[in-house]
């Protein structure tokens, strides 16, 4: 380590810089990106947008070594009834699916990204470009009728880091979805990068559902480019980690596109989440719709960031956002920061965010009808996240969202 | 029988309740009056468990059974109803959801069968055409948007299908249109009957017209200071509380 380029790095860096001077396919784009890095370390509380999010001080003491090569045991999925195209990575490493899935549908390995232009000043994105071996390639031909999701099952096992990328060109017109897990007790750093484009008309919907270990770190970035007249529907559900952070950033660059970015969190004992959501409005009159709801127990802590940025050319834009969080505990925390950027005078843009305990007066009535206490403080927050998970289109997505509540339900 | 005795209850420093006693014989129907503000809820809402309620001294006993020892969801159970003076919106819960959730709640703490959803279905239905809230209501968050009267006919709909050993009306009657205290009336005669009992609180003479009490109640100063048959409601009507208030 006598040539670090790192100024005192942790014993997590120090592996990290380690790792990379030992890959001997480094090409010269991510020799770029870890010199990026090297300039941004991992942010701290410091760092504007880590506040609440410290990924410094939760690796610090993380082994410095590469994750284990497989997976003890894999859990059956619960998406199995929609009979999905299924990736898995395990611990950064990419299985393709059995057997080559339908016509129009393209999955291979290919080199990493170079870069997201969007994301050149983002550390972990860096680290990324820097760390990840293949990126896993995927793509749905224009025009292709297209009856079953894509499963990607995130599973991360042991300790140490793992990094992975993933890309989805959903062609002009094509209705898809993807559906993305991230499993495992490991206690390790898994950084994921995913990359998609929606051409014109198409509607991709994407759905997350975070269900790790209590000791896991996850960064995980969503880069969406939203062609013109296409949609991006996505629903991610989390129970948090160590430190589990779920960035999306959507960026319409044409005229009548679409979002829906609506997120829950159930939070208990020390676990932590973090959505954390840009969104660019650069074409006219595309509509974006934000939900929020995040749910603290114990000393669980709820995070949520969104960024409307509506660029001058962009009228017409009608973009709205709302955070609720719901604090079970005295011990519990949400930390909130919606916020909204607009540079086009025509458009209607509102933000809200709201914290608070349940309703005592909601829950003598229910005990009065009979409830006792645990199951009408489930009932409350059961109705609380719904709204969330009822608005999620696919039925069999919507039922195993809410089977994963009522169990988190159960335990609280 | 209900039986209240030497009843002291505080709300915070307020002592809102100073040695209520009160008996309420299984198979009667009797009348709680007394001005706004002299503890009529705060009765209701103590017999019926509420915690930021301090019971300071007295007993409270359902059948013999000593309910302050019970939690709310125990008291529901060995059939206490509370029909609230204001009922809550419950947003994200689905009317037919609560009830059905409560009503198998308490069978399931009674340790009976719990109903069957075909079974449920028909008799909510047929109670709520009976209290004049349409099936869409049923679909709808609990009470959330609704009226006033709406709220109450809620309460009554829940009183038809829990069928609870003893009912607290807390002001039921207000808010609600003439055909809706007729309903109300009807209602509570069905399940009127000697296994049951029931304390009507009210302002007014009005509901007692549907409602014939075998007694009424008046409570001023934190006690029961006058006690009377049905005709004692009428007088109330003509002469008001003043008196009461003054020896109280
Ligand atoms: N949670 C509370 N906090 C503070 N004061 C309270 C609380 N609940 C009741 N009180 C007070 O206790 C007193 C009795 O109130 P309560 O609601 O029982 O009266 P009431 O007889 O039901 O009146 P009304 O006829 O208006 O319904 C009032 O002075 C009220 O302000
Ligand atoms: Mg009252």
């Amino acid at each position: 380590m006598s040539q670090s380029l790192l100024i005192n790095p942790s014993a997590f860096e120090a592996g990290l810089e380690a790792i990379f001077a030992a890959r001997s396919t480094t090409n010269e784009a991510q020799a770029a990106a870890f010199a990026r890095f090297v300039k941004l370390r991992l942010p701290n509380r410091k760092v504007e947008g880590w506040k609440w999010s410290d990924i410094s001080a939760a690796t610090r003491k993380l082994a410095p070594e590469n994750a284990p090569e497989s997976a003890q045991i894999i859990a059956p999925t619960p998406f199995a009834a929609l009979d999905p195209i299924e990736c898995r990575i395990v611990n950064g490493r990419i299985e393709l699916p059995a057997e080559p899935a339908a016509e129009g549908f393209r999955c291979g390995l290919s080199d990493p990204v170079a870069t997201i232009p969007e994301l050149e000043t983002h550390p972990v994105a860096a680290l990324n470009v820097a760390l990840t071996g293949k990126a896993l390639e995927m793509e749905i031909a224009e025009g292709v009728s297209f009856g079953r999701p894509i499963l990607i099952r995130h599973i991360n096992t042991g300790v140490g880091f793992s990094f992975a990328q993933t890309v989805l060109r959903v062609g002009a017109g094509v209705r898809a979805a993807l559906i993305e897990t991230y499993e495992g007790d490991g206690a390790g750093f898994y950084s994921h990068l995913f990359h998609t484009v929606a051409r014109d008309g198409a509607v991709l919907e994407r759905y997350v559902l975070h269900d790790t270990g209590p000791d896991s770190i996850v960064h995980a970035i969503c880069a969406a480019k939203v062609d013109g007249a296409a949609r991006f529907d996505q629903t991610s559900l989390s129970t948090g980690g160590r430190l589990a952070r779920h960035e999306t950033h959507v960026h319409y660059w044409d005229p009548k596109s679409a979002g829906r970015i609506n997120s829950a969190a159930l939070l208990c004992g020390e676990r932590h989440n973090d959505f954390t959501t840009e969104v660019l409005h650069l074409g006219e009159d595309c509509a974006t719709r934000q939900l929020h709801k995040g749910v603290a127990a114990d000393r669980g802590r709820n995070v949520f960031q969104g960024k409307f940025h509506v660029k001058r050319g962009a009228q017409k834009t009608d973009a709205q956002m709302a955070a609720n969080a719901l604090l079970l505990s005295e011990t519990a925390e949400a930390n909130h920061k919606p916020e909204l950027e607009i540079y086009a005078d025509d458009v209607e843009c509102a933000h809200g965010s709201a914290v608070g305990a349940l309703d005592e007066d909601a829950l003598f009535y229910l005990r009065q009808r009979g409830l006792d206490e645990h199951e009408a403080r489930a009932l409350l927050v059961d109705a609380f996240v719904g709204e969330v998970v009822d608005g999620v289109e696919n039925e069999i997505v919507r039922e195993v969202f809410h089977a994963r509540v009522n169990a988190w339900l159960e335990n609280v | 029988m209900l039986k209240i005795d030497d009843l002291h209850v505080a709300v915070g420093d307020a002592e809102i309740l100073k040695g209520l006693t009160l008996e309420v014989p299984t198979g009667e129907v009797h009348a709680l009056m007394g001005p706004n503000g002299s503890g009529k809820s705060t009765l209701s809402h103590a017999v019926a468990g509420r915690d930021d309620y301090e019971i300071a001294s007295g007993s409270v006993t359902l059948d013999g059974e000593d309910l302050l020892a019970l939690d709310p969801n125990e008291r529901a159970a060995k059939g206490l109803f509370l029909s609230f003076q204001h009922p809550m919106e419950i947003p994200g819960v689905q009317t037919m959801n609560l009830i059905r959730t409560a009503l198998n709640a308490q069978k399931k703490a009674r340790g009976e069968e719990e109903v069957s959803a075909a079974d449920f279905i028909r008799t909510i239905r047929e109670k709520a055409r009976l209290v004049g809230l349409d099936d869409a209501k049923l679909k709808r968050p609990f009470n959330v948007g609704f009226s006033g009267g709406e709220k109450k006919r809620m309460e009554m709909l829940q009183l038809a299908m829990f069928e609870p050993r003893f009912a607290i009306m807390d002001e039921t009657d207000s808010g609600l249109d003439i055909d809706a205290l007729k309903m109300v009336g009807e209602v509570v005669n069905a399940l009127r009957g000697p296994d049951r009992g029931f304390l009507v609180i009210t302002h007014y003479q009005r509901l007692l017209e549907y409602i014939k009490p075998d007694r009424v109640h008046v409570l001023a100063g934190g006690r029961i200071v006058k006690s009377g048959g049905a005709r004692l409601a009428h007088e109330l009507e003509k002469s008001g509380y003043e008196q009461f208030i003054e020896a109280a």
